[in-house]
């Protein structure tokens, strides 16, 4: 630092995430905090249509209280709700949540984890009882096998990914189940002992057929789970996968993959030595991603691969502080510490600590909440830190709901996708402007430190509080740390963690109280969180959507390393420079089928809309399948996605949409809409306040901090 | 000055072991893990043995000779990075051979790098200069219109950082840290003796490399031949703040 600018990240040699690596996102992107298009003056208009009004804070948050406040009186409590960001502090998730409960009165708050890895908590509480990843990421050094399922770290999770290689690289055996030739099958030194490029969506074909052959070839830990799991669960999975029906030949038409493959990956999980299971949003983001994580979780009980160094179940997880915002409660179905809203003595424990009623039933999930705003029933949010327009399947679909609505309020730092559909702009704040922590898959909690003041005088915690005052409900805090105290006080998960310890230990990995005081670096050590590890039958049910004469592609969706999901940060960094925009990519066959020219323009159909990018002709597809990113909000991937989800958290399908592609000369109708649209919000924007226009004080800081924990 | 900005480095890795070797470093007594070099002993008693190509996240190298050492019964000056522990060993990491040996390989390094120092965007946190001094470098006996490197092109590809071979000393740390940080591959050193250079690829610029641009090669980097664009405009920072990645 040089003042309040930065000068340049240098990751922190200790930090125990990372130990002293970072990705081209953390150490060299972080100009978006200082980009020209932040806005820092709140923004009120009472139609999507008017231009932005800038106002003091006083007079948005009066205003965004007073409709909030109307809208409840004419269509009901429940007729509002919030969402709380994944990219936020905890301590400032836990105040969204809490205005939500509190001040709103009900549970209609959600998060963006809803579709990424919403499964991942359902999953692994059913089968280990606890919703978080087993591991600390060093633990993979002590890996003899490793298998990555429906992610591909080496650009999605780049700073994991170069600890797995040098691990691989020393010997450890490489499972890969993917339908790409992602980078991690073969790379300069590193190449998969195995890959099982199945067809996208049949998951839990695959990992039923491994555990069948587990089963049936006598490779079971049989001590192990004699010792560790309810008897009669595992006897009926059991019986269950080893069906004939679940076997890899069986599969085989199911999965696209060689059954003799199959038995090889599975007998080298099994006999491998510690076997440790990386997912990720390939996993999860299926019509039956809980059933796939589920899938997950029976094989490592099955072979034992779980309670020590080396082995378990760790899902990669999408946003940097994904964990810590499903930690703190930001489901509509859970309190702090994954405690459904209907257990009582939870209920009454928050009841008594915030002085109001809670409900006792669910509140709305994102989808739902959308389906109620195109009802009517559903007409205010409060959206901090998250762009829902851009990330969630079925634009058209969220758009006509977004528009239905009275009153959406936005935090952000910038105008993103979805506060073209707001009637309040609130001023956010980046990580450079608060105090606060985030948690990372590994449950570890770190501090994040304030630099610089923030650039529009709140930290979005303040914003919460101010909120939440003009509401009627009073949230007391002078700083974050007196927040995670009240978590802490509430949360047993969490009852040993508190800023001072921060600081002496450098990060805490929850659980950590009386039990555990330095925290909890490996978990289910001598047993499980639910007590006994519960087997769940995972019965392979195709997905709605499948391929046609009309659709007979399928398009699946994911990232790449220089780009930052919605983009809103790297899209303002030189990281365009190595992807300026989102590109199609598609098997050569199919693309000669086509008549698809490398870089030429495609159209891609699917039941939901259509949108236009380039192609790319790649050998890293298997034929029948084409991938994009989404990190482009022109590209209206989620234009083509459709609302296909997962059958137990909703979770969107967003890997499975059946689609045609052929060659066009323009762009789609969505896309024209669009950009007329995005023109329109632009010049609303651009005439905000009284003649003054909307320019930020050019203030010229650069950047942060020295290291990276 | 802006030691308290860096980290310490210990030069090499620290090793785990349950066994413990003790030493005697410059007349102290040491105790570490087996496996570890007589650098890290040292380091961790707070004695700095002088190195270039050496750094706690890479494994040792041996290759700037600067952090050669004398061991009682033993010929030579072995290198302190890659020569272990053992029980019973008796180290001086200064003496008055030691310093002229040093001295000697500063000026051939020296002798070759453009003296640019107060202009230069490493100025005050670089381990090239900090050596110069460590070793108290005052003349160079070769002159600087020899055969040099001074006048290579610079690569400016990349948009967050640039290289300039003309400052490079060959340590490899930059091709170690891509190798063994990151994974990657994507530099090597080109060419042989005198012509050899840190190169992405096939002497592609880094844009046009496999480089990922993590910048583990920028870190790693002693001296300013890789450095960060944002220094290049704003110079060293003043203080530092641990903080966590919005990644």
């Amino acid at each position: 630092m040089k003042g309040s600018e930065v000068v340049r990240m240098v990751p922190d040699k200790n930090g125990q995430a990372n130990e002293g690596h970072s990705c081209v996102k953390g150490r060299f992107a972080w100009g978006y905090a200082t980009h020209k298009d932040r806005i820092l003056k709140p923004m009120i208009r009472g139609k999507i249509t008017d231009p932005w009004k800038e106002v003091s804070w006083d007079e948005a948050l009066d205003y965004a209280a007073a409709e909030f406040r109307r809208i409840q009186k004419k269509y009901g409590r429940d007729s509002i709700g919030g969402i709380v960001s994944s990219r936020c502090t905890n301590e400032e998730g836990y105040l969204v949540q809490k205005l939500v409960r509190t001040a709103f009165g009900n549970n209609n708050v959600d998060t963006c984890a809803r579709v990424c890895h919403s499964p991942t908590g359902y999953g692994l509480k059913q089968t280990l009882g606890e919703s978080a990843g087993t591991q600390t990421f060093k633990s993979v050094e002590h890996s003899d096998v490793i298998m990555v399922i429906g992610a591909n770290p080496t650009d999605a999770h780049p700073v994991f990914a170069s600890r797995m290689k040098k691990r691989l690289l020393n010997g450890a055996k490489l499972i890969v189940i993917d339908p790409r030739h992602i980078d991690l099958v073969r790379s300069p030194h590193v190449r998969a002992d195995f890959h099982l490029p199945l067809k996208p969506g049949t998951n839990v074909a695959m990992l039923s057929s491994i555990a069948h052959v587990i089963v049936t070839e006598g490779l079971l830990a049989t001590d192990f789970i004699a010792q560790r799991c309810e008897d009669k669960a595992f006897q009926q999975w059991r019986d269950f996968v080893a069906l004939p029906e679940n076997s890899p030949e069986a599969m085989q038409e199911i999965t696209g993959v060689p059954a003799e493959l199959v038995r090889g990956a599975a007998r080298l999980y099994a006999t491998g030595g510690n076997a440790a299971i990386y997912y990720g949003l390939g996993v999860t983001e299926h019509a039956q991603g809980s059933t796939a994580v589920m899938g997950i979780a029976n094989l490592a009980m099955a072979t034992g691969n779980i309670g020590r160094e080396g082995v378990g179940v760790n899902p990669l997880r999408g946003q940097n502080n994904v964990q810590g915002s499903c930690d703190i409660g930001s489901f509509p179905h859970e309190l702090p510490g994954y405690r459904h809203v209907s257990d009582s003595t939870t209920r009454h424990l928050f009841e008594q600590a915030w002085g109001v009623e809670i409900q006792p039933e669910p509140g709305l999930r994102i989808p739902n909440m959308f389906d109620a705003a195109l009802d009517g029933s559903f007409m205010g949010m409060y959206c901090q830190g998250e762009d829902i327009v851009q990330s969630d399947p079925n634009t058209q679909h969220v758009t006509a709901a977004l528009s239905a609505m009275e009153c959406i309020v936005v935090q952000d730092i910038f105008m993103n996708e979805t506060a073209m559909y707001a009637h309040v702009f609130l001023p956010g704040s980046s990580f450079l402007e608060k105090d606060g922590t985030f948690t990372n898959a590994e449950r570890r909690i770190s501090r994040v430190r304030k630099v610089m003041p923030p650039k529009a005088v709140y930290a979005d915690w303040e914003v919460t509080v101010l909120l939440a005052q003009r509401m009627g409900y009073t949230m007391d805090y002078a700083h974050p740390s007196e927040i995670m105290d009240e978590i802490a006080r509430l949360t047993p998960t969490f009852h040993g963690v508190s800023y001072e310890k921060l600081d002496q230990l450098g990060s805490i990995q929850w659980p950590c109280n009386d039990e555990a005081p330095l925290g909890t670096p490996t978990m289910h050590i001598d047993h499980f969180v639910r007590g006994k590890g519960k087997f769940i039958i995972t019965k392979y049910v195709a997905t709605d959507e499948k391929v046609t004469r009309k659709f007979p592609l399928i398009l699946t969706t994911g990232r790449i390393l220089s780009q930052y999901n919605v983009g809103a940060q790297t899209r303002r960094t030189e990281n365009v420079q190595w992807h300026q925009q989102d590109i199609l990519e598609i098997h050569p066959h199919d693309a000669e089928e086509r008549g698809i020219r490398d870089g030429g323009w495609v159209g891609i159909h699917s039941r939901s809309g259509e949108t236009v990018l380039r192609a790319k002709v790649s050998e890293r597809m298997q034929p029948g399948v084409v991938y994009t990113t989404f990190h482009f909000p022109e590209s209206g991937a989620n234009v083509i996605t459709t609302e296909n989800s997962d059958w137990a958290t909703n979770c969107p399908e967003y890997k499975v949409t059946a689609v045609q592609v052929m060659p066009v000369l323009e762009s789609s109708d969505w896309q024209k809409k669009y950009t007329r649209f995005s023109k329109v919000q632009d010049d609303l924007l651009k005439n905000a306040g009284e003649g003054t226009g909307n320019k930020t004080p050019d203030i010229k800081i650069k950047a942060v901090a020295k290291s990276i924990a | 000055m802006l030691e308290q900005l860096n980290e310490k480095d210990f030069g090499t890795p620290r090793r785990i072991a349950e066994q413990e070797v003790t030493l005697e470093i410059d007349g102290m007594q040491v105790t570490v893990a087996a496996g570890t070099s007589i650098m890290r002993a040292a380091a961790e008693s707070g004695v700095n043995v002088p190195k270039l190509c050496a750094t706690d996240s890479l494994e040792p190298f041996g290759s700037c000779r600067l952090c050669l050492v004398e061991i009682e019964g033993r010929k030579g000056y072995p290198a302190s990075c890659t020569t272990q522990v053992e029980r019973g060993m008796k180290v001086r990491t200064q003496t008055p051979k030691l310093q002229a040996l040093r001295k000697g390989v500063m000026e051939l390094y020296i002798s070759d790098h453009p003296l640019d120092c107060l202009t230069c965007a490493a100025n005050g946190n670089c381990e090239l200069q900090d050596m110069a001094g460590v070793t108290g470098l005052r003349e160079v006996r070769y002159g600087y219109e020899g055969e040099n490197h001074i006048h290579s092109q610079k690569d400016e590809s990349n948009p967050y950082f640039t290289y300039d071979p003309s400052k490079c000393i060959v340590c490899n740390r930059c091709v170690r840290a891509c190798e063994e940080t990151q994974g990657t591959y994507a530099l090597t050193i080109s060419g042989r003796g005198f012509e050899s250079r840190v190169s992405p690829g096939q002497d592609q610029p880094f844009m046009d490399s496999e480089c990922v641009s993590c910048g583990a090669c920028v870190q790693a980097c002693p001296t300013a031949t890789l450095q960060e664009k944002t220094v290049i405009e704003l110079g060293q920072a003043e203080h530092s703040v641990v903080t966590t990645c919005a990644y």
